[in-house]
């Protein structure tokens, strides 16, 4: 449909038609695409440009609402004037009546025209229908009011009720109502039964779509962003796609190249690869520790351990994510950490590390091997003895701590691995609370109780 | 150097190393070129070089080499796509995979379709060399990071509940998951048959029984794939 706004198109009639003498808020302009960096694929623009227009839009719900309540006020009004004509023979004073109609009158037709979404406005509004409720009690005698016969705004102040509701959730919309049941109250005196009916009513009104409001604001919030992160990780990907292409392939080819040739050319060489090794594990791993968090709340720790890896230290996971809470990965990250620090310390200067994560659905287990000089037998029996496990028990503290256990094993091949594990609390979450201290030290070289001292030796 | 790398020179020398003939399949021609002269310096024969998916394809299907040395971010087709077709195809063709991708899940994808292993391209000429040996006496190449790649995918598939009853997916013994977890904590399969009391020859077959059943998985998702989209599995075009 053209929207020629001006001469008449020939669809124009339609046009009106549809929506009859109700506005409808001006459409909101879709932003221009912020401009995107010039690409062959470049396949993220679009989504980016989308992206924008639903952040900067208001929830489709909360449209409908304020096209709503410009609807509600009009028949109200038409159902108050109705009301007043049924019982005009009762009206003491017909003009002031009349009088109180046009106000509201003059107020809809008003914010029909131009539609104002503050709380100015609808303040205003409902400052109007409580004056309104108010001055029935002047122009109806006393004892037709006691009868219950209806105010003169009738229901026209529940639109300023449910504008409050979807301008300030719901505390808003029952603040509003209350108001509203207060200059019912004062108004009759004596309260009817329709009075307090009315009231409830309204209340419930004012509170439930307030609550609505609230919850469409909240998921609609949580939409936006991960469209967000969905859209940086589109552009993260399409960076990662230029960078395989070219800059890793180029780097690693003169590392290869560069340790052929030896002497300063193969120190220049081991620095390209270097560089090549911390670009490919930065775009390779998709950011899914971010979307995970804003997902489940939880993080992954493929995303947590990335910063382990160096010249030394492998990162071995899954494709998938391995997902812990945040607060339980954080500690397991720390106790990472903890046995690699060890690992530097002790392993020998050209032992090298591994990190496995594996989660096999009871269990998280995280092993951390490597392939140094191993610990001597006797020498954690002595540690333990001593009270001092340093390091190691920081780890076991922690795992325990998280329910979970770690056991420190060297191997006959030399070389230590450090086991944790830690009870997957997707599905053990019923029996968590079972404080497993199963820790055991050493393979037959010593079994002691972790020290509850987390400082280093 | 480390005990992997060890393992596989030593696995490699044990083969055959003369006339292993090698197709080079790269986008990227000073890569190609220098992975192709590195090979030929070695005393392997480069039958021939390609440089998208499709001829890659076409090209090992036309001479049948020992082995494929396959980038897996080909132009045309993934390396995923290039594994299956060779294998729906019958060539006999051992893949090898290099590349500078660290994404897992294309590694993973490829493997599965039966790529026999992959080396990042950052690895040593020594690392490499000795790798192409080993596919092609059959050995799978199975790095630390792979290995922990592989172990997932058997954990996923187990959480996802396998297979059909008609089609189980086969799972793992406890003895090939220990073994999956020493290998992807870097150790050599040296030091993993010491550390099980087992011989060096067995370690290897586990290995490569475990290979086979994540292969079997591939082929139980393909057949349930095609079942739920009712397509006809007789071509296996």
């Amino acid at each position: 449909m053209a929207l020629t706004r001006h001469g008449a198109g020939p669809d124009r009639d339609g046009e009106t038609g549809e929506v009859g003498a109700l506005p409808v808020p001006a459409p909101v302009p879709a932003p221009v695409p912020a401009p995107v960096p010039l690409s062959d694929d470049d396949v993220t623009a679009p989504a980016s440009a989308s992206t924008m227009a639903v952040l900067d839009d208001e929830h489709a719900i909360v449209r409908g609402l304020w096209r709503g309540i410009d609807v509600f006020r009009c028949l109200a009004l038409a159902y108050a004037a109705w009301s007043a004509w049924e019982r005009h023979e009762q009206i003491a004073h017909l003009l002031g009546a009349v009088a109180i109609l046009a106000i509201l009158a003059g107020w809809t037709l008003a914010v029909t025209l131009w539609p104002r979404r503050t709380v100015r406005a609808y303040a205003i509004e409902l400052a109007i229908g409580c004056s309104a409720i108010l001055a029935t009690r002047l122009v109806d005698d006393p004892d037709v009011i006691l009868a219950g016969a209806k105010t003169i705004p009738s229901i026209w102040p529940t639109a300023a009720v449910i504008g409050f509701a979807v301008l300030r959730g719901w505390r808003g919309g029952l603040a509003a109502a209350s108001l509203v049941a207060a200059c019912s109250f004062i108004e009759v005196v004596e309260p009817t039964a329709n009075t307090v009916s009315n009231s409830i009513f309204g209340l419930l009104l004012g509170g439930c779509i307030g609550y609505c409001v609230d919850l469409a604001r909240s998921s609609h919030a949580a939409l936006a962003e991960a469209m967000r992160l969905d859209a940086a990780r589109a552009e993260r990907d399409r960076l990662a796609r230029t960078v395989h292409d070219g800059v890793l392939q180029t780097l690693a080819f003169i590392n290869r190249r560069a340790s052929d040739l030896g002497g300063e050319t193969a120190r220049l060489g081991a620095m390209a690869g270097e560089q090549e090794r911390i670009l490919r594990t930065l775009v390779s791993q998709t950011d899914l520790a971010e979307v995970g968090r804003a997902v489940s709340g939880d993080a992954d720790l493929r995303g947590l351990l990335r910063h382990v890896e160096g010249a030394g230290v492998q990162l071995v996971s899954p494709a998938d994510a391995v997902l812990l809470p945040r607060r339980v990965a954080d500690e397991v990250v720390a106790a990472v950490e903890a046995a690699l620090e060890n690992v530097r310390r002790h392993a020998g200067a050209d032992a090298r590390a591994w990190v496995l994560l594996d989660d096999d659905g009871d269990e998280i287990a995280v092993t951390i091997r490597d392939s140094g000089q191993g610990v001597p037998a006797g020498r954690l029996e002595e540690a333990v003895g001593q009270g001092r496990l340093g390091v190691s028990s920081s780890i076991l503290g922690r795992l325990a701590d998280l329910g979970g256990t770690a056991s420190i094993v060297s191997g006959p091949a030399g070389g230590t691995t450090v086991e944790l594990r830690i009870p997957n609390h997707r599905t053990t979450r019923r029996t968590n609370r079972h404080h497993g201290r199963r820790t055991d030290i050493g393979s037959g070289t010593a079994t002691g109780a972790p020290t509850p001292g987390r400082g280093g030796s | 150097m480390t005990q992997q790398e060890d393992a596989m020179r030593r696995r490699g020398s044990s083969t055959l190393p003369e006339h292993i003939r090698v197709v080079v399949a790269d986008d990227h021609p000073m890569w190609r070129d220098a992975v192709a002269r590195d090979l030929a310096d070695a005393g392997f024969e480069v039958l021939a070089t390609a440089d998208d998916g499709r001829s890659a394809v076409a090209r090992t299907r036309a001479t049948a080499p020992d082995v494929l040395v396959l980038d897996l971010n080909l132009p045309g087709l993934t390396g995923a796509q290039v594994c299956a077709a060779l294998a729906a195809a019958g060539v006999p063709t051992r893949i090898l995979i290099l590349s500078a991708s660290g994404d897992q899940q294309d590694v993973l994808d490829a493997v599965k379709a039966g790529a026999l292993g992959y080396l990042v391209k950052s690895a040593g000429r020594e690392e490499f060399l000795a790798a192409v040996r080993a596919t092609a006496a059959g050995e799978p190449v199975f790095t630390a990071g792979l290995a922990g790649l592989v172990l997932g995918e058997f954990r996923r598939v187990k959480a996802a509940g396998g297979g059909t009853p008609e089609r189980p997916v086969p799972e793992l013994t406890e003895r090939e998951t220990e073994i999956l977890k020493y290998v992807a904590t870097g150790m050599g399969y040296k030091e993993i048959a010491a550390t099980l009391f087992l011989s060096h020859r067995t370690v290897q077959n586990h290995v490569q029984n475990i290979f086979g059943k994540l292969q079997m998985h591939n082929r139980v998702e393909l057949v349930r794939f095609a079942m739920e989209r009712g397509l006809d599995l007789a071509d296996p075009t």
